[in-house]
């Protein structure tokens, strides 16, 4: 029984490993991690002219109006509308990809959990910065006209604010897609991003041009950017589209 | 001796190709045809006998459709396909375990 039990051991470690081999395979067939990234990137390009030209509208109230000043509090309508039409038909653009790209291939794609997760978020972004419109976390001055000086911010309210920002969204459902593809590359890739992101959203720019929002587009437009061209290089399915 | 983890294992799901299919169509839900034959470097025949023996046992579903002008082939794993699969791989997992544990044994008392 001894002798029988060791070629019983190795081919059953040669099947356990060929299974290995054989998931690896799939699952580096299925990847595309580098699309998602050239999405993301070019909705936050294209929100930049959103941002400086598109005009506040006071859907919800929040504007105050003296001689020739006018106070608003609160996220731009505008930039929220656009940023949940964007994410959506980003995610939308995203699936259709992914199905193409698996019908091309012959091999299945396990992206719905990520759509899915990917159009929840979006969602929950524009419910919770409504919210915040009304149900403010930050103290608002008495008089909307005063300068607020420097304001003590709380971890918990950067956090709630942070969430409802679109490139943390974008951020999380990256982790996800890294879990759906078992990715640790891209996993690694979006906690830098997450990272990169949460440092930029907890300064505060003060500055008189309207362009100050540029390095908060810009910036993670630029790391998803570098992260679509350096996935679309590396990337070791190459072989696998050639066959 | 019908503890033995080898008594356990599927002979149809054992086999090294069929175990190859099912691990791919696992990992990928649906599988076509085409990707299958390349990835386990079959001939469309061997492929085909194989397929058949899957499907006649009731672990994978053939469909057969088109993709543009091309037709196509596609396998799935079924329920009882997912649950051989796992049973497969705990066996093996549980056979190497075994073996160790008693080379372990008999090393250590000579």
């Amino acid at each position: 029984m001894a002798n029988e039990s060791v070629p019983q051991s190795s081919t059953a470690r040669e099947l356990l490993a060929t299974v290995r081999d054989l998931t690896h395979q799939v699952r580096v067939a299925q990847r595309g991690t580098w699309f998602p990234l050239l999405v993301f990137a070019t909705i936050t390009l294209l929100a930049i002219p959103v941002y400086r030209y598109g005009p506040y509208v006071d859907l919800f109230g929040t504007c105050r109006s003296r001689a020739d000043q006018m106070v608003c509090s609160g996220e731009n309508p505008t930039q929220l509308g656009y940023w949940t039409v964007a994410l959506v038909l980003a995610y939308a653009a995203i699936a259709g990809f992914y199905v193409k790209r698996s019908r091309r291939r012959g091999v299945g794609t396990p992206i719905r959990p990520y759509i899915v997760v990917g159009v929840a978020l979006a969602i929950l972004m524009t419910a919770v910065s409504i919210l915040l419109v009304f149900h403010p976390l930050l103290p608002v001055p008495a008089d909307p006209f005063a300068d607020p000086g420097e304001l003590e911010v709380g971890p918990a309210v950067l956090l709630v604010n942070w969430l409802a920002s679109p490139m943390a969204v974008i951020g999380l459902a990256l982790l996800v897609l890294a879990w759906v593809e078992r990715h640790g590359a891209l996993l690694a890739y979006s906690l830098g991003y997450l990272a990169t992101v949460a440092t930029l959203d907890g300064r505060v720019i003060h500055a008189t041009s309207r362009w100050f929002f540029l390095p908060h587009l810009l910036v993670p437009a630029a790391v998803l950017l570098l992260g679509a061209a350096a996935f679309a290089a590396l990337r070791p399915d190459r072989q696998v589209q050639g066959r | 001796m019908t503890d033995h983890p080898a008594n356990g294992l599927d002979e149809i799901v054992h086999q090294r190709v069929r175990l190859g299919i099912m691990t791919i169509a696992h990992q990928a839900r649906q599988v076509e045809f085409a990707f299958l034959r390349t990835t386990l470097q079959l001939t469309a025949g061997n492929l085909g006998q194989h397929l058949a023996v899957l499907e006649k046992a009731g672990l994978i579903r053939i469909e057969k459709g088109y993709e543009g002008k091309r037709t196509c082939t596609w396998v799935t794993l079924t329920a009882a396909g997912q649950a051989a699969l796992r049973a497969e791989i705990a066996q093996l997992k549980q056979l190497i375990q075994q073996v160790e544990e008693g080379a372990a044994a008999t090393a250590a008392d000579p």
